[in-house]
């Protein structure tokens, strides 16, 4: 394998590895700064001579075209984000971007582009959608302040957009604790912000506010266990705490600090018993911005879990390290369990998603917990590495996929939140007579939630299963056939977990269907007749997310290589 | 498959606005898919002798790599045990869509049925497990539309019943699957993925497992083929549906419209027995003695409590479900005889069956369409004011309670030899044989009740019921009269002709004993 290239930040090779996140710090700057650009002057201090200098003053028409910030945004995140794809072209090389002492701050391989590529295309899609959703009163100086307001408002919500796709990059890059707490802030306290934005409804500020205190204590028990890990092991590094954990990990110290630490991303994952302010957010924010809370910022949440359970507190490492799994697996059973109970009662659809994401969490979680089982049996276990690559593969593809569908669905709403609102199951209602690309497409989005083949969804649920069950058997098989008898009692006990999966499933299928029979057979409700109003950027962005579920569903090869690579470039001793 | 192809494309074009035209080339897709089956048949297509294909061995191969990593192929097959099926599906498509003629919305309503057929063909002709998964799921959603569109009253609770209960089995089937999957012995198999060392292919895994089922000894350890065993028995038996698990059945036959009935009777019940034979069946026949009683019992509480059931029936079409049910306890039993009689009863049975019962449908379909209600009492004295109609049940009735000379009575009689066989050969009690003694006798009444009722009692002074309101009273049309008499000749003919089919069935279970039971019994010879 190719050895790790450092550079110094700004040195050679700097803008090569990172020029996703440069191109959208550039394209923060554009933002920031192209609103403001007009007519106006400078006056040179005592002299009459006015000097233009173009900001402030009347804006120019382009410039103050309120519709300006959006497209720059979408450009941006686009650029970002071919720009990952393109990388992938020729094999991903690994550059860590070191300091003068030779720490490794950031380190960029095929985990943290695939990350990027989940982050950039999610963020694309929403904002490329949000155009249709944030209202533009018009142009010129004819506005009313209220409509003012609303113009410049643009700006700040795709800077917002930015700078989350900019932390949240940071935190797939990250190779330091610290690193990455900074980064998960500054996605978080956008996503809080983005949250609170949808002001036309009342839910919209109050969704952001409760969103805003759980998370920031979240993060705050998060950050306390960060402090505690640095007391026990003087750095934040992450090969400097996995190497401790090896030599003394099962000091109550570092344990109390990493169950701190993972209640910080067990919220933005929202597994069980942190989820209470993911319905909540996920309903009052405006449609995109749930997707995005759903898809990337969720892959940002476990970003952070696969680093500390798989890189510091490595069950390849020793036999404790595995202290967790039990309290994991509990988690991850309650968890899913809870989103599909939660999801059947619930008649607002975008809870129901929020639900629905907190049972996928669920699944995640378990595919997480697999890992940790690796080393259960000695006799049993194979090739360091070979399940957890596996298994770690699933949890990839998984999340990429889910920008696919999952995005989707809450774009589809998004469209019907346009049209008045989408907060009850009947607003779906007479879809299919309305506007039946949206409402198959809906419908194509929920059945690959529940799994159903051959979309995207069931690839994913299939490898995620075929993940943990590839765990729980070991080299079961070749002990079979060397005479050995077994039965279920003999089987890890994450195995149960894949059948609380599958079981789960089925569960969920009854609210995923639902959607459908509202959608094809119910009517509309009251005074909601006719093709809805969006534009077509939004349709652009489904018709988008249509494909690729269906695509991701039948040819999966490619993709899967992909995840299998950033799978692998997580550990080196895995190859 | 070729098969498959034309299928897909045959609905891409079809999105067309008008129904007329849609029908039409719906039409002539499916009969051209008969067309090419009947052809392989008869040796046009393909120089196949179908009677001399050895267990495990499949004609028409063709592989493509799919997920290589994961060893996935896009492989298909057909052999004695799947062909018929296969045929039979084709058949049945045409038949349905002339049956249903007229049906409303027919821009989509005959697409969706080409649909359901192209999955149901590629069940039949996969032969990797993930596909064969795939299509399995993928009967589900058009089957899951016909029952929401062009459903009854209760459509709704129906269609999502039937898909959460199939679903559900469907999923623990999987996770057995899987667990089969990763129980393999690492890079054993000729097409393994790269990625996990183990094959989704399904001959490569039946020969491993017959290579391994001998005497004593047990694939996959005694325990873990028990395991599997069962978790897939659950996704097949659910599908057939055997007793505790059959009340989606009635509800979605009621609620489904006449085509939805007719196919989901026809070839979509046959999945369950299909799967059996294929997966359960050939890769864990230890397991398969070690749940002989289970399964049998199984079968004889499904054949007794469904045709039970039919006696208390008001509604035409549901009593019809119930039988539909009794006799999938037929395909059950003739499984549990551990006999090459008894398997050759049960895929005759899957065929016969899948002939009647849509017949049966097409007339509850038929007497709806014409009468405004599914209930037996409501309408009196059909000989009399719809002749071809009352005709068309009494023979579906008679095929369908195993009248001699006709498709149905092959089977029974094949059943009722492989159970004596059983009985007098390995020394089961004689009181096995009171159960379909029993349901000869209740068959015989429900239907033969249910006829009086219908087609003889009242007559000349017979009023149109009230649902009718004062219209007179229509016979079948001439669509439904063609539909019906091209099902009642194929009834006959394989009833007369039993062999036709019959032989390559035969064929398929002697190699199938000679490679999964003999090696067995002989013990580790």
């Amino acid at each position: 394998m190719s050895t790790v290239q450092n550079v110094e930040p700004f040195g050679d090779g700097f803008i090569a590895a990172l020029c996703p996140e440069l191109i959208i710090f550039a394209g923060l700057l554009a933002l920031i700064i192209i609103p403001n650009i007009g007519k106006g002057t400078f006056r040179i201090p005592g002299t009459q001579t006015r000097v233009m200098w173009l900001f402030g003053g009347e804006r120019f028409k382009i410039t103050s075209n309120p519709k300006m910030p959006a497209w720059i945004a979408t450009i941006t995140l686009g650029a970002a984000f071919v720009q990952t794809i393109l990388s992938f072209q020729d094999g991903v090389d690994r550059t860590a971007i070191v300091t003068e002492s030779g720490t490794q701050l950031l380190l960029v391989n095929g985990f943290s582009r695939v990350f990027e590529m989940i982050f950039f295309g999610a963020l694309t899609l929403a904002a490329f959608a949000s155009m249709n959703r944030l209202e533009v009163k018009g142009i010129g100086p004819k506005l009313s302040t209220d409509d003012l307001y609303n113009n410049r408002r643009q700006a700040d919500f795709y800077i917002l957009m930015l700078t989350c796709g900019l932390g949240m990059s940071v935190v797939a890059l990250a190779q330091d604790l610290f690193v990455l707490f900074i980064g998960l802030e500054l996605a978080s306290f956008s996503t809080y912000v983005l949250v609170a934005f949808y002001k036309e409804s009342k839910v919209g500020t109050e969704a952001g506010m409760k969103y805003f205190i759980v998370g920031s204590v979240a993060s705050g028990v998060g950050l306390y266990g960060l402090s505690m890990l640095y007391l026990w092991a003087g750095s934040l590094q992450f090969d400097v705490l996995a190497a401790q954990f090896v030599i003394n990990g099962t000091d109550p110290l570092p344990l109390i600090g990493i169950g701190f630490v993972l209640v910080g991303f067990g919220f933005k994952v929202s597994a069980a018993p942190f989820h209470f302010a993911a319905p909540d957010a996920y309903a009052g924010a405006s449609s995109p911005v749930a997707g995005i809370l759903a898809t990337a910022s969720k892959a940002m949440g476990i970003i952070g879990l696969i680093r500390m359970l798989l890189i510091v507190a490595s069950p390849e490492a020793s036999e404790d390290g595995t202290v967790w799994l039990t309290l994991l697996g509990i988690i991850s059973l309650v968890t899913m369990t809870w989103g599909n109970i939660a999801a059947l009662g619930s008649t607002n659809p975008k809870r129901m998603l929020a639900y629905s994401s907190v049972a996928h969490a669920g699944y995640m979680l378990a595919a997480i917990t697999a890992i940790g089982a690796w080393n259960w049996d000695d006799s049993l276990a194979g090739e360091p590495g070979e399940a957890a690559v596996a298994v770690l593969t699933a949890v990839i593809f998984h999340l990429v996929v889910l920008v696919a569908f999952k995005l989707g669905a809450f774009l589809v709403l998004s469209v019907l939140e346009s049209d008045g609102d989408a907060s009850r199951l009947s607003s779906l209602g007479g879809l299919a007579k309305r506007e039946p690309f949206l409402a198959v497409a809906m419908f194509i989005f929920m059945i690959s939630l529940a799994g159903v083949p051959p979309l995207a969804g069931f690839v994913s649920k299939l490898l995620v299963i075929m993940g943990i069950v590839k765990v729980a058997i070991g080299q079961m098989g070749a002990e079979i056939m060397a005479g050995g008898d077994y039965g279920l009692a003999d089987v890890h006990w994450v195995w149960w977990l894949a059948l609380a999966m599958v079981i789960n499933s089925a569960i969920s299928m009854f609210y995923y269907l639902r959607v459908g029979v509202v959608m094809f057979f119910e009517e509309p409700e009251e005074g909601r007749t006719g093709p809805l109003p969006a534009g077509w950027q939004v349709r652009f962005a489904i018709l988008a997310c249509l494909m690729a579920t269906l695509f991701m569903g039948v040819a999966s090869d490619q993709l899967l290589e992909i995840c299998e690579v950033a799978a692998k470039s997580l550990n080196y001793s895995w190859n | 498959m070729i098969l498959l192809a034309f299928v897909s494309n045959g609905n891409a074009r079809m999105r067309a606005r008008l129904v007329g035209p849609v029908r039409m080339a719906c039409l002539v897709f499916s009969l051209l898919m008969l067309v090419l089956t009947t052809g392989m048949f008869f040796r046009y297509f393909g120089d196949v002798t179908w009677m001399d294909i050895g267990f495990n061995e499949y004609e028409f191969e063709h592989k493509y790599t799919w997920v290589e990593s994961l060893g996935i192929n896009w492989a298909v097959g057909l052999d004695a045990l799947s062909f018929p099926m296969v045929w039979l599906t084709t058949f049945l498509l045409p038949v349905t869509i002339i049956a249903t003629w007229n049906e409303k919305h027919g821009a989509t309503y005959f697409p969706l049925l080409l649909m359901m057929g192209g999955a149901l063909i590629g069940v039949f002709v996969s032969l990797d497990l993930f596909m064969f998964y795939v299509f399995w799921e993928l009967t589900l959603i058009p089957m899951f539309f016909l029952i929401l569109k062009w459903g009854g009253k209760d459509r709704k609770y129906a269609s999502q019943k039937f898909f959460i209960y199939t679903f559900t089995a469907s999923v623990v089937m999987l996770l057995g699957l899987i667990t089969l999957y990763f129980l393999q012995d690492p890079y054993s198999l000729a097409s393994s993925g790269t990625m996990t060392g183990r094959s989704f292919s399904i001959p490569e895994l039946i020969d491993n497992a017959r290579a391994n089922n001998i005497g004593d000894n047990w694939y996959l350890g005694a325990q873990m083929q028990k395991i599997l065993f069962v978790m897939l028995m659950i996704g097949f038996l659910v599908k057939l549906p055997a007793v505790p698990f059959h009340t989606w059945l009635p509800d979605a036959h009621v609620q489904a419209p006449t085509g939805g009935s007719m196919l989901l009777a026809g070839v979509m019940l046959k999945m369950g027995a299909y799967g059996m034979f294929r997966l359960p069946i050939s890769l864990f026949p230890h397991a398969l003695y070690h749940f002989q009683l289970a399964l049998m019992i199984i079968g004889m509480v499904s054949l007794v409590w469904g045709a039970i059931v039919c006696l208390g029936q008001t509604n035409l079409k549901k009593m019809v479900a119930y039988s539909s049910v009794s006799h999938m306890g037929v395909i059950l039993i003739g499984i549990a005889t551990m006999q090459p009689m008894g398997w050759a009863a049960a895929l005759f049975m899957m065929f016969a069956h899948g002939i009647i019962s849509p017949m049966l449908f097409a007339v509850c379909g038929a007497f709806k369409h014409h009468y405004h209600s599914m209930e037996i009492g409501a309408m009196r004295g059909m000989a009399k004011h719809s002749p071809w109609l009352a005709t068309s049940m009494m023979f579906a009735w008679m095929a369908s309670l195993g009248l001699p000379l006709l498709a149905g009575f092959v089977a029974e009689i094949m059943m009722l030899i492989a159970l004596w066989k059983m009985i007098s050969v390995d020394g089961w009690s004689i009181w096995w044989m009171v159960g379909p003694a029993l349901v000869l006798a209740l068959t015989a009444a429900y239907y033969l009740w249910s006829m009086q009722r219908t087609i003889f009692e009242g007559g000349e002074d017979t009023q149109p019921p009230a649902s009718m309101k004062g219209h007179a009273i229509p016979d079948i049309s001439n669509s439904e009269k063609f539909a019906m008499l091209i099902l009642a000749l194929f009834t006959i003919i394989f009833g007369v002709l039993p062999w036709i089919a019959l032989d390559m069935m035969d064929d398929w279970t002697i190699q199938a004993f000679e490679g999964l039971i003999i090696p067995l019994l002989k013990g580790g010879a």
